[in-house]
């Protein structure tokens, strides 16, 4: 990193409150050091706090999503329902599924993956820490555009909007063609302007994804400590650096069929439109070349985290190590070769669909070789039932029954009666929730006392493990049930006399279970941070690098670059022969560099919404809508372009 | 360290019985698996084909289930830390090769198990048997088929449309809407198409879904029971020709003949929900019969001929009176019916394609796509049922179908075209007109 602008603009200082912002290469003042603490949060740089944003953010928008949930359940409880019109009920599951997906696991992923892998590879930072603030804005702007359609929706209950443009009279503000947005219904003549918010949204919440992780596997492949060589590094890296290469190789299919999509709608192109001679399944075969990488997107980073959990409660190393990173890698590897087996109904042929069929239970060798050493890594370990072990134990156990309903749909013919029911909610909630949330909620636990420094008070965790996994398998467990019986998924009422009412009426009961446990988990939070108790820098006798520094970190991680000898570093620096040991680099006088806050990738990023908005609202018959779309390119173009010419600053630390 | 943190062993043994039990509690809590809809009480070799590879998947994966998970829960408990646990630190073991490879061999293994049957199934599954007794010349005993139609199975065009299904069998020239019929124990080729949106077929107990896609041919072949051979080869019975093609055809009146239910599987717009349909499975010379009717389509009412209804209708529209006839000339005038309802035989509304065919729509056991239903236990119309259903319908058509055409275009008030909507009187003679439609 170039140090020679930093030397002369800053001044050598022993303590960080002595330090003063300086002056950009602009001539404005950089928001460093700033007593605003909104000023601080807004234009940080630094990889903790985007990685806490990140997770509030998405716990927020988790809580959004799983109230559209129990919405939707509440309709459903019993048959003929009509709590709410068939309009909002398509809104409500096309938002659940979107918000859970994009807005709620994939940014607790980042949350994780920001605030972790710094520290578990002994870095200072990620590459590029503009970047990584970019990244986390753009997600809210995203997030901004695909929801705004509720505000307009609330807006014209009241009276006070209304569509004029070419989608007058389909006043579906909020999408509601379902998540996955199957061509033609994205067209024109079948849905309105939420449609267009949830296109630009998506298409926005790509740029971050696509930013973040290639800042990701910049930061895992360059900015290791020294002797911290791939196979040492700790699984949860390996995960997000797997994801990470997924990411970047899944979006642009999904970035292309938006933009495509987007051009149908705006320019009156006809890529998915028959009546031009374009072709809907084609949208099909674009969304699920993305989409089947991103089920493994939000799947693996849990993995990670499971194996980071169960070693540290058993005591043991990860059994099989390198088979575990190797599996992984190849999950994401096949996972780009099984799209079309959520297409075996669309008439693939008998070639095409034998081949994925095959292809997807071959996947499931990978998935399986994972459990199996999640089992051998708790083999003959001292396995402690703390917090986070119960959920990670759990996740296991669920994940597997997910998976089990998996090697059922890889089966076409089986499949061909389970595909559109509710036996497919089943399997990819069990997967969701089993999966991805107690994964989830186990990352919590585990690091929470070290992102914030407190301890967990008292033992509410327990009810949370117990009213969530209860809760889950009521709602989820009789809908295998109900898919075989024949319900189609999406439906939002059903006629009586299909043997369905039952099992509709027990899944309701358990999503509010469900509810209820996670308000639990959202209480246990809240308590942690008024009456935490100061957790120390190890408080579970960890393995990995991230244990052995402060709680919370410092803003520069580590006063000291760690020299690293050992897979589970900070274990064996605990317990480990002396060869083992860690070693600290010398200190060589000349400081941390830190990187400088800044404004820049704020507005960059903010940029974007007058941008999807305008391009949404054309459709709506809004006026100077195109106008401001531009206007919006010209904040992001100009926002970039000072951003470049600002310079990186710095300064730099010198701790005891 | 934390002792007050470490779980309770009694909750976690709680939590994993709860998860185990749960399907026992619904299976026993009267929740039988013989329902209208059920892919587990299959009627044909489509649906069992599909059901028999649900169920080796089901056993694989159980036994996976008992193996792995009794492992894991053996693990879990035998090496919980227990209170005043003084284990030293375990063996750092990293792994062992021949376990791994062990385990990813069995896998293998268990996969090639569900591998094998399923590659037969999508072979069998997506040919049309081309059996010589599946050929209409050898089994259809209606009215005269053309030349090369009698070597071919019978063909059925499904029909898309936002939200209801279209029927049309066109070696046989007859459309029909929501309510398809079919043979008993003959394939039955499919061809799929979608008008509007991508909408999916979906009769659970005779076959599983195909997607109707616009801009796509798709195709797939359904069959309602056994055919003779497969018959003979599942049951082995024996007795003479005679005696086994009669208890050939009391199995399938017993266990076949039947009406089944089917609703559109892919999500297709607001009314996806509502968006139902129906197979009647019924013996040859029914289905003759119906083919039959239906092609012959209605005569005018109070026995007139259709020219000299038209005639007395051009001439003094206000001869033509009684109940039937004034809801006649609202279906072909102030009703605005006849722009996209067709109704076989009526000379003036053949022309109607953008809504379900009304031909025989008296004889139907549901109206609106399968939402309204008046059919009886036994299988015999309500009528009084029937006539609330097609007030209801004409109605309250956006509520009973949100979206739907025929409210944006005809009866709506919002963007229709009808200034003047319906009076309940004007209801009231068309519903009974169109009971007069079987």
């Amino acid at each position: 990193m170039s140090s020679t602008i930093t030397e002369t603009q800053t001044q050598h200082t022993d303590k960080d409150s002595l330090l003063k912002p300086e002056r950009s290469q602009l001539g404005l003042l950089r928001p460093d050091h700033s007593k605003n603490v909104f000023v601080s949060w807004l234009t940080t740089v630094d990889h903790k706090k985007i990685g806490i944003m990140y997770g509030a953010l998405a716990l927020l928008f988790l809580l959004v999503g799983g109230l559209e949930a129990l919405v939707i359940r509440t309709q459903l409880a019993f048959p003929e329902n009509d709590l709410i019109s068939a309009q909002r009920y398509n809104q409500l599951f096309t938002m659940h599924g979107t918000t859970m997906i994009f807005l709620a696991v994939m940014p607790l992923n980042a949350a994780f993956f920001n605030f972790l892998v710094p520290l578990q590879i002994g870095a200072r930072d990620v590459a590029f820490p503009r970047i990584n603030s970019f990244s986390l804005w753009a997600f809210v702007a995203g997030a901004l555009v695909i929801n705004f359609g509720w505000l307009l929706e609330a807006l014209e209950m009241m009276g006070l909007f209304s569509a004029s443009g070419p989608t007058a009279g389909m006043n579906d503000f909020v999408p509601a063609m379902g998540w996955f947005g199957y061509a033609p219904i994205t067209g024109m003549e079948f849905t309105g302007s939420g449609t267009d918010f949830w296109i630009m949204g998506l298409q926005i919440l790509g740029i971050a994804s696509l930013t973040a992780s290639m800042n990701f596997v910049v930061t895992i492949i360059n900015m290791r400590a020294p002797g911290m060589k791939m196979m040492r590094m700790p699984v949860f890296t390996w995960m997000t650096l797997v994801v990470s290469l997924l990411i970047i190789f899944a979006f642009p299919a999904i970035t292309v069929a938006l933009g495509q999509l987007m051009f149908d709608r705006l320019f009156g192109t006809s890529f998915f439109s028959t009546a031009g001679g374009g072709q809907p399944i084609l949208w099909q075969h674009l969304f699920w070349i993305f989409g089947h990488p991103e089920v493994y997107i939000l799947v693996l980073p849990a993995m990670g985290i499971v194996s980071e959990v169960l070693p540290a409660f058993s005591k043991k190393p990860l059994f099989g190590y390198a088979i575990v990173v190797f599996s992984g890698a190849v999950i994401g590897f096949l996972g780009f070769a099984v799209w079309s087996h959520h297409m075996f109904t669309t008439g693939l042929g008998k070639v095409a669909t034998a081949a994925f069929s095959l292809l997807t239970m071959a996947i499931a060798v990978p998935t399986g070789v994972k459990i199996f050493n999640w089992i051998g890594t708790l083999w003959g370990g001292r396995v402690r039932f703390a917090p986070p072990m119960i959920f990670a134990l759990g996740f296991v156990w669920m994940f597997m029954m997910g998976g089990f309903s998996g090697i059922m749909h890889s089966s076409a013919p089986a499949d061909a009666q389970q595909q559109d029911s509710y036996f497919v909610i089943a399997h990819f909630h069990y997967v969701a929730i089993g999966g991805i949330f107690l994964a989830v909620v186990s990352g919590i636990y585990f690091w929470l006392p070290k992102i914030i420094g407190k301890m967990w008070k008292g033992n509410l965790s327990t009810y949370v493990a117990i009213l969530s996994t209860v809760g889950l398998n009521v709602t989820f467990f009789p809908m295998h049930f109900l898919g075989l019986l024949g319900m189609p998924r999406r439906t939002h009422t059903y006629l009586a006399g299909f043997g369905w009412e039952t099992y509709n009426l027990v899944c309701t009961i358990g999503a509010y279970i469900l509810a209820f446990g996670i308000f639990l988990l959202v209480v246990d939070i809240i308590r942690c941070f008024r009456n935490g108790e100061p957790a120390g820098d190890d408080p579970w006798d960890a393995r990995t690098l991230e244990w052995a520094t402060t709680s919370p970190p410092q803003v520069y991680n580590f006063a000291r670059t760690p020299i690293i000898h050992a897979r589970d570093a900070h274990w064996e620096n605990k317990y480990g022969p002396e060869n083992l040991r860690m070693e600290y680099q010398a200190d060589d006088g000349h400081g941390i560099h830190m990187p400088s806050n800044s404004w820049m990738p704020l507005i960059a990023s903010l940029g974007f919404v007058p941008l999807g908005l305008g391009l949404s609202l054309m459709q709506a018959g809004v006026p100077f809508m195109g106008y401001t779309a531009i206007f919006g390119l010209i904040v992001i173009g100009s926002a970039i372009a000072l951003w470049a010419i600002e310079g990186p600053g710095g300064y730099h630390l010198h701790p005891q | 360290m934390n002792r007050h943190r470490i779980v309770s062993f009694q909750l976690v043994r709680r939590v994993l019985s709860g998860c185990f039990f749960l399907p026992m509690i619904l299976l026993l809590g009267g929740c039988t698996l013989d329902t209208r809809m059920s892919t587990f009480v299959t009627k044909g070799p489509v649906a069992e084909t599909q059901y028999d590879l649900f169920m080796i998947t089901v056993w694989v994966t159980l036994f996976i289930f008992i193996a792995v998970g009794g492992a894991y829960l053996f693990v879990v408990l035998k090496f919980r830390e227990k209170p005043g646990d003084d284990r030293p630190l375990p063996t750092q073991s990293h792994g062992n090769p021949f376990v791994e490879l062990g385990l990813i061999g069995v896998s293998i293994l268990l996969l090639v198990i569900i591998a094998v049957p399923t590659v037969q199934g999508i072979w069998y599954t997506h040919i049309t048997p081309d059996t010589e007794s599946a050929r209409l010349g050898n089994w259809y005993n209606g009215t005269a088929l053309s030349e090369g139609e009698e070597d071919e199975v019978l063909t059925i065009r499904v029909l898309g449309y936002q939200w209801w299904w279209e029927f049309e069998y066109p070696q046989l020239g007859v459309t029909t809407a929501n309510e398809m019929v079919i043979p008993a124990g003959k394939p039955v080729h499919l061809e799929l198409r979608s008008v509007d949106v991508i909408h999916s077929f979906w009769l659970p107990r005779i076959a599983g879904k195909v997607d109707l896609i616009p801009g796509r041919a798709n195709s797939m072949w359904i069959q309602a029971g056994d055919d003779f051979d497969q018959w003979q080869a599942k049951h082995n019975p024996v007795g003479s020709e005679m005696e086994l093609q009669q208890s050939y055809q009391d199995y399938l009146e017993d266990e076949i003949h039947n009406y089944y239910y089917g609703q559109c599987a892919e999500y297709c717009g607001d009314s996806h929900a509502r968006m139902l349909f129906r197979a009647h499975v019924v013996g040859d010379d029914e289905f003759a019969d119906w083919i039959d009717s239906q092609k012959q389509g209605h005569n005018a009412p109070d026995g007139k001929s259709w020219e000299d209804w038209y005639a007395a209708y051009d001439s003094d529209p206000d001869s033509l009176t009684g109940d039937i006839n004034e809801g006649l000339k609202l279906f072909i005038g102030r009703g605005q019916c006849s722009g996209c309802h067709a109704i076989d035989g009526n000379p003036r509304t053949i022309a109607g394609v953008a809504g379900p065919s009304l031909t025989n729509v008296g004889e139907r056991h549901s109206i609106a796509a399968g939402w309204l239903n008046h059919r009886n236990e036994d299988g015999s119309i309500n009528d009084d049922l029937q006539y609330a259903n097609f007030v209801k319908w004409i109605k309250e058509t956006d509520v009973v179908k949100p979206g739907n055409l025929m409210w944006r275009t005809r009866l709506g008030n919002g963007l229709g075209q009808m200034k003047d909507p319906l009076t309940d009187d004007e209801i009231h003679k068309l519903s009974v007109f169109l009971q007069t439609l079987k």
